[in-house]
């Protein structure tokens, strides 16, 4: 009797520290939305203000004074690009290494998470300005594809490992040329595979912080970007900055939220099974 | 003769042998763009960054063979030695922090057997957030003026903060906020080990009359060694070559104070175009990143079951 009670017990207590935590990680979040919904005087209100009338004025502000729509155009640009990029070179390259079973390319394609962006900025930067790329989206499209191939590759590898090769030796045995298995067999059964690679490699390249800062101009700047040179403004005007953070926000947490479960398998790359 | 070619081909996979599949040209044809993509984009420039790093370049951009003079001047150099305390500062604590407060919050979810897909979600949203938004978000909570933090500190009697305008808090608190950022990451990662792990050992224990707090260092812990040492591993490398939220909220300061090597090595690399300097600056980084990573791997070979 006595167990069962203080079993009931252990739940709440663990209920309770759940929320507790939960509070802590998400209330940094709810805070930012807040802040870009209030007035300039109820950003810098001391003591912080709970209750305040929300006003749009920020995100009028950001579209009218700032290039903003720009920078959100040319943030879609380089992440559809780079993410294009990356299933098109991931695609088939996890097919011929789960095919193979050669993993050396896969295991090279992380190298550029091991390193520090910056070793590959500095040749980045003088190899695109001597072709004369600077200025263009393909720096940054091209960039962001090292992010966005590893995702993919190492995403869709369980996928073709888990169709029974029986069935590539059958249409084989029918005279079906590798790139027909691939396409017309391989593909429709990791379907899925690639829609979930396809939006984590999306998330991560629009959440990609360093590449952009050096390889983008002022025409092709995009939000993350500029959110440095927001920071830079912003102790001026916290509201506008908390909606520039809101809205780059928004993309990564709705999408992530489809792809949730996958996350995990997402950011470590093979290191551990999600 | 195409019966003929045909019983070829299925002889060849009879056998079993990928090297002498008659399709290993349209194999290397599809996986080309991959291979020549990550050789243009990775592995040249990877060399080409070693190259930089023995050269020394003048103004007008003649590059001069300048041997190991720039790994000379790095071991001369006060602020890469600041860098280098920096960052296995932030290093330590955070990862100290990331993982408690990982596997804190993994036991939390897994003993909560019904949690909805929703209020999951709501736990893993900081790791959503790209690393520039969560600076821009700290910056205002931590305003010494007028930030929540300092406010909430008041409430419960506490002295308010500089955070990050101190040079003495100015590493606690990143490491604070990156643990904020990356401690659902860890418990994710050390859930799914959780829910990996043999239930009778447990019930065993039960029987035995083991408390809970043993049961937990004695056999909860140990069994997830071998998954945290995984974590650790990730977290290492982020959090050695720690850059994007310094970058948006100090720079480097107040001072030097969070000039971790990478956020300095960036500095030397686009802010004074000093590319020798700073490329041998990065291949350091890179090496030591590389060195804890083999040793972690090393212990993960030894805790494993």
């Amino acid at each position: 009797m006595s167990s069962t009670l203080s079993a009931a017990w252990a739940r709440r207590l663990n209920t309770l520290q759940l929320v507790l935590v939960g509070i802590f990680l998400l209330a940094p979040v709810v805070w930012m939305v807040l802040a870009s919904f209030k007035q300039s005087s109820d950003v810098i209100a001391y003591p912080p203000t709970l209750l305040f009338t929300p006003t749009i004025e920020n995100y009028r502000a950001l579209i009218e004074t700032t290039p903003f729509l720009s920078y959100a155009i040319n943030s879609i640009i380089v992440t559809v690009g780079s993410t294009t990029l990356g299933i098109v070179f991931g695609v088939p390259a996890a097919f011929v290494i789960s095919w193979t079973r050669v993993s050396w390319p896969a295991v090279l394609t992380l190298a550029a998470r091991m390193v520090p962006g910056a070793l590959f900025l500095l040749p980045w930067y003088i190899l695109f300005r001597n072709l004369g790329m600077i200025g263009s989206y393909w720096p940054l499209i091209l960039s962001h594809a090292v992010i966005t191939m590893p995702i993919v590759i190492w995403i869709l590898l369980p996928y073709f490992d888990g169709i029974p090769r029986s069935i590539y030796e059958a249409a084989q045995v029918d005279g079906c040329s590798v790139t027909r298995v691939l396409w017309r067999i391989a593909l429709p059964l990791v379907g899925s595979g690639v829609a979930i690679a396809a939006i984590l490699a999306f998330v991560f390249s629009w959440n990609f912080f360093l590449f952009v800062l050096v390889l983008s101009t002022s025409d092709t700047k995009t939000m993350i970007a500029a959110s440095f040179n927001f920071v830079g403004e912003g102790s001026t005007r916290w509201g506008v900055l908390m909606a520039v953070a809101t809205l780059i926000a928004l993309p990564p947490l709705m999408l992530a939220m489809v792809v949730q479960r996958w996350l995990v398998a997402g950011l470590t790359l093979g290191a551990v099974k999600g | 003769m195409a019966s003929l070619s045909r019983a070829a081909s299925a002889q060849v996979i009879a056998d079993d042998a990928p090297r002498l599949n008659p399709h290993s040209f349209q194999l290397a044809a599809l996986s080309a763009p991959a291979v020549l993509f990550t050789f243009a984009m990775i592995a040249f420039p990877f060399c080409y960054a070693i190259w930089l790093g023995f050269h020394s370049f003048s103004a007008t951009g003649h590059s001069r063979f300048v041997g190991l003079d720039n790994y000379r001047k790095l071991i001369g150099d006060i602020e890469f030695w600041n860098g280098l305390y920096v960052t296995f500062a932030l290093y330590f604590l955070g990862l100290a922090l990331q993982i408690a407060g990982g596997i804190y919050l993994a036991i939390l979810l897994f003993n909560a057997k019904r949690l909805s897909g929703f209020m999951r979600s709501l736990f893993i949203s900081p790791i959503l957030l790209p690393s520039a938004v969560a600076g821009m978000m700290w910056i205002i909570i931590l305003d010494p003026s007028i930030g929540l933090a300092n406010y909430l500190l008041s409430l419960v009697g506490l002295p308010p903060s500089e955070w990050i305008a101190s040079p003495v808090w100015v590493i606690p608190t990143i490491a604070l906020i990156d643990t904020w950022h990356w401690t659902p990451y860890v418990a994710l990662i050390v859930l799914g080990g959780l829910q990996s792990l043999p239930q009778n050992v447990f019930e065993a224990a039960q029987i035995d009359g083991a408390s809970p707090a043993r049961t937990f260092w004695r056999i909860t812990l140990p069994l997830l060694l071998p998954t945290i040492v995984t974590a650790t591993v990730l977290r290492s490398v982020d959090l050695l070559r720690f850059f994007d939220i310094i970058y948006i909220m100090t720079q480097g300061g107040p001072g030097n104070a969070s000039n971790t090597l990478n956020v300095y090595g960036f500095k030397i690399g686009f802010e004074y175009f000093n590319i020798g300097y700073a490329s041998a600056l990065m291949l350091t980084l890179s090496t030591i990143v590389l060195g804890v990573v083999l040793t972690l791997n090393r212990l993960r070979k030894a805790v494993a079951w």
